[in-house]
């Protein structure tokens, strides 16, 4: 499993609350850390492709970030170099 | 002396005549058998690891192969070379200002080709590599790499080390005892660019040719067109492929890292010439329209003179597209094979189709991922009917960015396998047709029982049957 820095994760945090926050229309605080897993994604785009998106085949480390908001969970995806929403709303997103 | 006894004395100096004729034979059998155990390297080892007691004969001394600028006279050649203590053994004719020159005084390969490159008046040097059979085994020929990270290749030769299972590889060394490759092949690798300068790829890096014009297309580029040196970068529209991802600088150095040259790795080709492209950003995402504008270049340059027969693709999405699919059959009608990753979901690409890779032409070839073990990995997409072969695609060695090694794994580490051992049956029949290379290609893999019902082949490829070594 590949290490990402503790700051790297941190701005991904931060990254996805501030995201969340914006697509839901709430108030960041109104936005609770579920918990943070690392994982191994299947592809550059960890496995989150966007539309009409290619990605190279490799397995890539990277961190699962859940976020809870209005009841629901979201799932982030994250890298030390990018950072994805996956399936919301059936769609995913490059943050 | 009595008479009996002068017989008795001739009798058993015949004996030893006899004795010391059959020594001296096997000694002679000896050193032919072992002038089949050298291993590839370049050149002989460094002065300093040299016994002080043994004279060195002319085998050990360096050779380098020097290509002086045009311009440069007989007598300056003659002289810089008199100046490093060294003597031009040969000229080749063919190519104006290339010569083969002998080190005198005990420097090493590298040495040596360092002091001409250091040179105004040299284009180029490069060590005399010495290839050679490194060994039998039960009658079949191996040749082993000197790379300093080769024993850690096991795609390449696996001993069983690290709860491996031996000959769970795709038996290169058995290849290369037929053929290293040829820098007359050009593999495009369509992906987030090479590393060019990387150490161990930048000899065997593509340079487009002066008889070559530069790459134009009225959409994307000006009048002049892109000055495409090394490749095409399709992600900035110039032609600078610089990989600041290292995805792709991993899968060229699978085909082509330079073998036998020391350092580093060993690509399934010693020889080779990359072309890279880049079309996925730093992130190792692109889109299907660069993907296209990619595989359009190649077709250019294939259609503009450059020898450019394989497309290494380790990558893709599940998403289909009409366009996508119709540019790689372009590609298809130049002869061109597309070698394409089946993707790593772990699922059955029959059911659920991963693109490129899915597409049902005659030039692409589908290539699921391999573990130590001649296990498929957990990781590995795989087909029936839509996936046709298996390489080695976990902890896979191989070059990396600035200037380093790395492992990965994927199914985009097995696809340059499989693109490299085709680029070694070319170096072998450079005419042979997209069909015949691809139908030759799967035929030649070793059964595999993971892989029963899992691959079209049912098998992991084998570079030596591919090749004809075995």
């Amino acid at each position: 499993m590949g290490q990402i820095e503790p700051q790297a994760i941190a701005e991904a945090l931060v990254h996805a609350r501030t995201d969340l926050a914006h697509r839901l229309g709430v108030n960041e605080p109104d936005i609770t850390e579920g918990s943070v897993e690392p994982a191994e994604f299947a592809n550059a785009a960890l496995g989150a492709p966007v539309a009409d998106e290619m990605s190279a085949q490799v397995i890539t480390p990277g961190w699962r970030i859940y976020l809870r908001a209005k009841g629901k969970t979201y799932e982030y995806r994250a890298t030390a170099r990018q950072l994805r929403l996956f399936n919301f709303n059936g769609e995913n997103y490059r943050i | 002396m009595s008479r009996n006894n002068i017989w008795v004395h001739v009798t058993i100096a015949l004996a030893l005549i006899l004795i010391a004729a059959f020594v001296g034979g096997v000694r002679k059998w000896s050193r032919v058998h072992h002038s089949l155990q050298v291993t590839l390297q370049p050149g002989p080892k460094p002065a300093d690891q040299k016994s002080e007691a043994s004279e060195p004969d002319d085998s050990d001394k360096a050779e380098v192969l020097v290509r002086f600028r045009t311009g440069t006279t007989r007598e300056t050649i003659d002289r810089l070379a008199a100046q490093f203590n060294d003597e031009v053994e040969d000229r080749i004719e063919s190519v104006e200002g290339l010569d083969v020159i002998e080190d005198e005084d005990g420097k090493s390969a590298d040495d040596v080709v360092a002091q001409y490159r250091a040179l105004a008046e040299v284009e180029y040097a490069e060590a005399n590599s010495k290839i050679a059979l490194d060994h039998e085994d039960a009658g079949r020929k191996h040749v082993h790499a000197d790379d300093e990270m080769f024993s850690r290749q096991w795609g390449l030769s696996n001993n069983g080390e690290n709860g491996g299972r031996a000959g769970a590889d795709i038996s290169a060394m058995r290849a290369w005892a037929v053929t290293t490759g040829s820098e007359q092949i050009v593999v495009a690798v369509i992906d987030s660019g090479v590393d060019y300068g990387h150490p161990d790829l930048i000899r065997n890096i593509w340079t487009r040719p002066e008889i070559i014009k530069a790459y134009h297309d009225d959409d994307l580029t000006s009048d002049e067109g892109i000055d495409d040196v090394h490749g095409f970068n399709v992600v900035d529209d110039d032609g600078d492929p610089m990989d600041r991802n290292g995805h792709g600088t991993h899968c060229a150095g699978i085909i082509g890292a330079e073998g036998g040259n020391g350092i580093g790795i060993a690509g399934v080709n010693w020889n080779v010439k990359i072309m890279p492209l880049r079309f996925m950003d730093d992130d190792g995402a692109g889109t299907t329209k660069d993907a296209i504008e990619a595989i359009n270049y190649v077709i250019d340059r294939k259609r503009a003179g450059v020898n450019v027969r394989i497309i290494s693709a380790s990558w893709g999405s599940n998403t289909r597209s009409r366009a996508l699919e119709d540019v790689i059959r372009k590609a298809y009608a130049e002869g061109i094979l597309f070698v394409a990753a089946a993707g790593n979901d772990g699922s059955d690409n029959d059911q659920k189709p991963h693109y490129p890779s899915s597409y049902n032409l005659g030039n692409i070839i589908s290539v699921a991922a391999l573990n130590r073990n001649d296990q498929l990995t957990s990781f590995s997409n795989y087909g029936a009917k839509s996936v046709n072969v298996a390489a080695p695609g976990e902890e896979i060695l191989s070059t990396w960015l600035e200037h380093g090694f790395t492992e990965k794994k994927g199914t985009s580490m097995a696809t340059p396998f499989v693109a490299g051992v085709a680029a070694l049956m070319l170096s072998q029949n450079p005419k042979m047709s997209v069909d015949d290379l691809r139908a030759r290609l799967l035929q030649s893999v070793d059964p595999v029982a993971s892989l029963k019902g899992r691959v079209s082949s049912g098998g992991r490829i084998n570079a030596a049957k591919a090749v004809g070594a075995d």
